[in-house]
């Protein structure tokens, strides 16, 4: 059997891994003057392949932007930075492995990922053992950082978003929701929190469904949220679902309103819902049309290199690199630095939270930037404040 | 009222777009007695093929549904004539993993040519909308509708009037017979395969753009909502297959209303269930059907295994004790680590699909149960691991084979289906069940393993742990196995009739083997959350029992050791092949691809 594998697929195991590498080094062997000496390396855990592979190469464009940025500026102490990213598939039985075999590792300062709470929380222990820092920025599970003082996330903790959504649709006018919600601890966590803010807002939530990943039928879902008659109903979904429902509600007929949370924010989004999408309000951290120089540089610089508009997955990704960056930068480039470091780093020029800082004790970040945004023409677009007529 | 008629509607719509998927498969198993579990993956490649079209070269709708089913019919050709004609004559489970192994290459070449990101499907179609109820049906309801029933129309014009119709119905009761009297089978199977795949990659179309949207994880879905479809209305039967579609849109719809929207697969699952009970031959399928079904011995390649002698296997087992002692690698250590886990599985899923015939497609289900039951008795009574595993290893055993046991008097395909069905429904009452089970949110904070209040992180002493498990299972199987209790299981899986002609009470040793079976998988759940600390409904998802059953098929049905060497060669390639980065599914799919072309027995032979 080993035969087969290795007579068979031995060029082609050849060409992807120099294929990888090449995508890895690319930005390190570019600028080679900028940044010398033996590289300094970030161990990526995420899915490449698998129903969320997605999501892992969205990183990677964020990743890489970011590693010629920072190469270019001679890397991190005059040594250039690059990761190495092990395919996890978002399952846990591969992160527990892949933690080990980055901890193991001395060459491996800090890890970054995985996709999933499911896939990254069964290997925290390990990190934390090991005193490897687990650095998350999709895991926005409450008891992600509770996994011990190595774990760090800067995912945008929905404590913050939620409510910012809720006073968006209270700001909107709205009375009645109607909350559709992707069944994963993600949505089920934001959903709770949302329904708590709304309340404070003087509304109420007439209907809460939630729905399984790979669900693509709504049509009776919405028949439920019809009959509750919300005056908006409120999507905490991903931009891919986040289409797929806004579709259908508007081919069934309805016509109620429809509040997004800034998961949606992608330009995928737009393409998916097509004609639909025109008028669904929502809020994101990141919006290309922000004046901050922050964005405006990571907007430019993605667009030059990729030809296409970013998304909040490229931004966090990117965000996380820089971020990384900086503590080793300041702070020194082994491990035990690295999680000091973040401890103490402050105002770090960030394109989710304009600056920043991490709280040592919950190891997150409060206060990522917010704005209003309504789908206009196919384009996301501020809010101008004019509340949608009632229906 | 209007409601019920909008849930009516809604159910009819959705119903119509599993037909497509149906038919496909029906057509398939009616001539090639073959479950394609690579159908849903033809779908997803028609979608790719009409979104280029659409895409790239600006095709009107008729023309991209022209290109779709040629560029289809034509994959089909290529499965039927590369992936499944060699393995004729081979045991029947060959086909059906061949399948498998066809479906992981065919997504990953979707993904890797096509980008994993979805995409958008515009349609051409006019935007009008006919009132129904308050809601409303399109253009596109209507094409999909009229696609379904033309082909099912067609299909049956042309079963029943052609010549090549005649040949293929001939085939599909009795190929042998048809054969001797000339007909060619291969061009039957052959033209079988394209026409399915034909109208499978056409409904991956216009699905695609009823949604405008694609991805190339969309396929295992299609797979089993088209499955749990075609069962419904009785396995093979291509009328039966659209009502049977229909029936199972309704019921989900109904089952949102009733409950809300997470209920909904849990509708879908229970109804499989309870036709599998009472009517398993489907609404359309006559008696003749479940008769055509092979005797499940015939399933499983017979082959001479090999037999390592004694002491050999004792060294084997001493080597992999000492490992740890040489090195201390903790990557290495933790990947064996989760083989012993998986082999716990494989032992468990050998011993009832290998030595009993039950195959089972939802073993993930018995790992969740056990990983559940440890994990809520040491957060909610603060029992310690060392007594929470053993007992949530009883648990599952009792549980598992309770649950199982309305299904015990189906055979082959029927089985297989019914424990798909099971270990969907448990991941279901896990999201579901909120105030025991945490639903989406998961279980945290589950105690590590500890050893009399010690707690153990040791990756070598977890090893150790996990492999003397191992050891001891396998050797409690062997010795089973030899005994008065495997003689007894390997003569239910040859022959039920016989074997109850003799005395033995079918059920009381199906039951033993589930028992038995749902001990070893209980362990390594309960294992596992322990040393993952976190549990959610997706931690043990489908994508593992099919895991499992690759295991138990590379090493060998029924072969004890064979399970374990299944275990560690499934765990380990594709650590081996990280190097390959988003290629190594695709290599894996190869790999199993031909193995089982070439050694369809298992590496260690069926036992």
């Amino acid at each position: 059997m080993s035969i087969f594998s290795l007579s068979a697929f031995g060029s082609l195991a050849k060409r992807a891994a120099l294929a990888a590498a090449l995508s890895a080094f690319g930005a390190a062997a570019a600028l080679a003057q900028a940044a010398s000496g033996e590289p300094v390396t970030i161990g990526v855990s995420g899915p490449l392949t698998g129903p969320n592979a997605q999501y892992g190469a969205q990183w990677k464009k964020g990743f890489d932007l970011a590693l010629e940025e920072v190469n270019a500026k001679g890397g991190v102490k005059g040594r250039p930075l690059q990761y190495v990213f092990e395919d996890s598939q978002a399952d846990p039985r591969q992160t527990v492995a892949i933690a080990q075999k980055f901890v193991s590792d001395p060459k491996i300062v800090v890890e970054v990922g995985d996709f999933s709470s499911t896939a990254s929380m069964a290997a925290s222990s390990i990190y934390q053992r090991a005193g490897l820092v687990q650095f998350g920025f999709t895991n926005s599970h409450p008891n992600f950082t509770k996994g011990g003082d190595y774990i760090w996330s800067n995912s945008v903790s929905q404590a913050d978003e939620q409510p910012r959504l809720a006073k968006y649709a209270a700001d909107l006018g709205f009375k009645h929701l109607a909350v559709l919600y992707l069944n994963t601890d993600w949505g089920r966590a934001s959903e709770k929190i949302f329904g708590e803010a709304a309340k404070g807002y003087g509304m109420d939530v007439v209907a809460s469904e939630g729905y399984q990943p790979d669900e693509k039928d709504f049509r009776s879902t919405l028949v439920r949220v019809r009959d509750a008659k919300p005056d908006a109903i409120v999507l905490i979904s991903y931009y891919a679902d986040g289409a797929l429902i806004t579709r259908q509600i508007r081919s069934v007929g309805l016509t109620t309103p429809i509040v997004a949370s800034g998961s949606i924010y992608s330009p995928k989004f737009i393409e998916l819902a097509g004609e639909a999408g025109n008028g669904v309000y929502t809020e994101s951290n990141f919006f290309p049309g922000d004046s901050r120089p922050e964005v405006q540089n990571f907007v430019a610089k993605f667009r030059a290199k990729y030809n296409e508009e970013p998304d909040d997955f490229n931004a966090v990704a990117y965000d996380t690199i820089i971020l990384l960056a900086d503590v080793m930068n300041q702070y020194g480039i082994d491990r035990t630095a690295i999680r000091d470091g973040l401890a103490k780093i402050k105002d770090v020029p960030s394109v989710i939270y304009g600056k920043a800082t991490f709280d040592p004790q919950t190891r997150r970040v409060a206060g990522a930037r917010a704005v209003y945004l309504v789908v206009k023409n196919g384009q996301f677009t501020l809010w101008d404040g004019k509340k949608p007529s009632a229906g | 009222m209007s409601s019920f008629i909008d849930y009516t509607v809604n159910g009819l719509v959705v119903g119509n777009i599993y037909a497509l998927l149906a038919v496909g498969l029906a057509l398939i198993f009616g001539v090639a007695n073959l479950i394609n579990f690579a159908h849903g993956s033809v779908y997803t490649f028609g979608a790719y093929i009409g979104w280029a079209a659409v895409t790239f070269l600006h095709t009107p709708l008729p023309v991209t549904m022209l290109i779709v089913f040629v560029a289809c019919a034509g994959l089909g050709v290529v499965i039927e004539r590369v992936g499944l004609r060699p393995l004729q004559g081979k045991a029947r489970i060959a086909p059906l993993l061949a399948t498998i192994g066809l479906s992981f290459v065919l997504d990953q070449l979707v993904q890797l040519v096509f980008s994993p990101d979805p995409r958008a499907v515009p349609s051409d179609l006019p935007d009008w909308r006919l009132a129904v109820g308050d809601g409303s049906i399109g253009a596109m309801d209507i094409l999909i509708a009229a696609v379904g029933l033309a082909s099912a129309a067609l299909l049956y014009v042309f079963l029943r009037f052609t010549k090549l119709g005649f040949a293929v119905r001939a085939t599909a009761q009795d190929r042998e017979a048809a054969q001797q009297m000339g007909v060619n089978v291969d061009a039957v199977n052959s033209a079988v395969f394209a026409i399915a795949s034909a109208l499978g990659g056409l409904s991956g179309l216009l699905v695609g753009m009823y949604y405008n949207h694609i991805d190339p994880a969309m396929s295992f879905q299609a797979t089993l909502k088209g499955v749990v479809a075609q069962v419904i209305g009785g396995v093979g039967n291509v009328p039966g297959a659209i009502v049977g579609s229909l029936l199972l849109g309704l019921t989900e719809s109904y089952g949102i209303a009733l409950l809300g929207t997470t209920y909904r697969n849990l509708f879908a699952f229970v109804l499989l269930i309870a036709f599998l009970l009472w009517l398993p031959n489907g609404l359309f399928g006559g008696r003749a059907t479940i008769q055509s079904e092979p005797l499940v011995g015939s399933f499983i390649a017979p082959s001479r295994p090999i037999r390592l002698p004694r002491w050999a296997v004792a060294a084997l087992a001493l080597a992999a004790f000492a490992l740890p002692l040489a090195t201390s690698a903790p990557y290495l250590l933790q990947t064996l680590t989760n083989a012993w886990l998986a082999a716990m599985l494989a032992l468990s899923l050998t011993l009832i699909a290998g030595t009993a015939g039950q195959i089972s497609f939802g073993h993930a289900g018995l790992l969740a149960i056990g990983g559940y039951a440890s994990a809520l008795l040491a957060l909610d009574l603060g029992a310690p691991p060392i007594l929470s595993i053993p007992a949530a290893g009883l648990i599952t055993a009792g549980l598992g084979a309770l649950l199982v046991f309305p299904a015990f008097r189906l055979r082959g395909h029927y089985i297989a289906i019914a424990t798909l069905a099971i270990g969907e429904i448990v991941s279901l009452v896990i999201l579901n069940w909120e105030g025991l089970t945490g639903g989406a949110m998961g279980l945290t904070g589950i105690p590590p393993l500890s050893f009399l209040g010690q707690d153990i992180f040791s990756n070598r002493a977890i090893y150790w742990l996990c492999l003397a498990i191992v050891v001891s299972l396998a050797a409690l199987q062997a010795r089973f196995l030899n005994s008065h209790f495997g003689r007894t299981l390997r003569a239910v899986r040859e022959d039920e009739i016989a074997a109850r002609s003799y005395g033995i009470k079918l059920d009381r040793y199906k039951g033993l083997a589930f028992a038995f079976g749902g001990f070893g998988a209980g362990v390594s759940g309960a294992i596992a959350a322990h040393l993952y600390s976190y549990l959610n409904n997706q931690t043990f998802d489908s994508q593992l029992s099919l895991l499992a059953l690759t295991m138990v098929i590379l090493g060998g049905m029924g072969n004890v050791l064979g399970a374990i060497v299944g275990a560690v060669a499934l765990v380990g390639l594709p650590e081996l092949f990280r190097v390959a980065a988003e290629y190594r599914i695709l290599i894996y799919g190869v790999v199993l691809l031909l193995l089982i072309r070439f050694r369809p027995q298992g590496l260690l032979g069926t036992v």
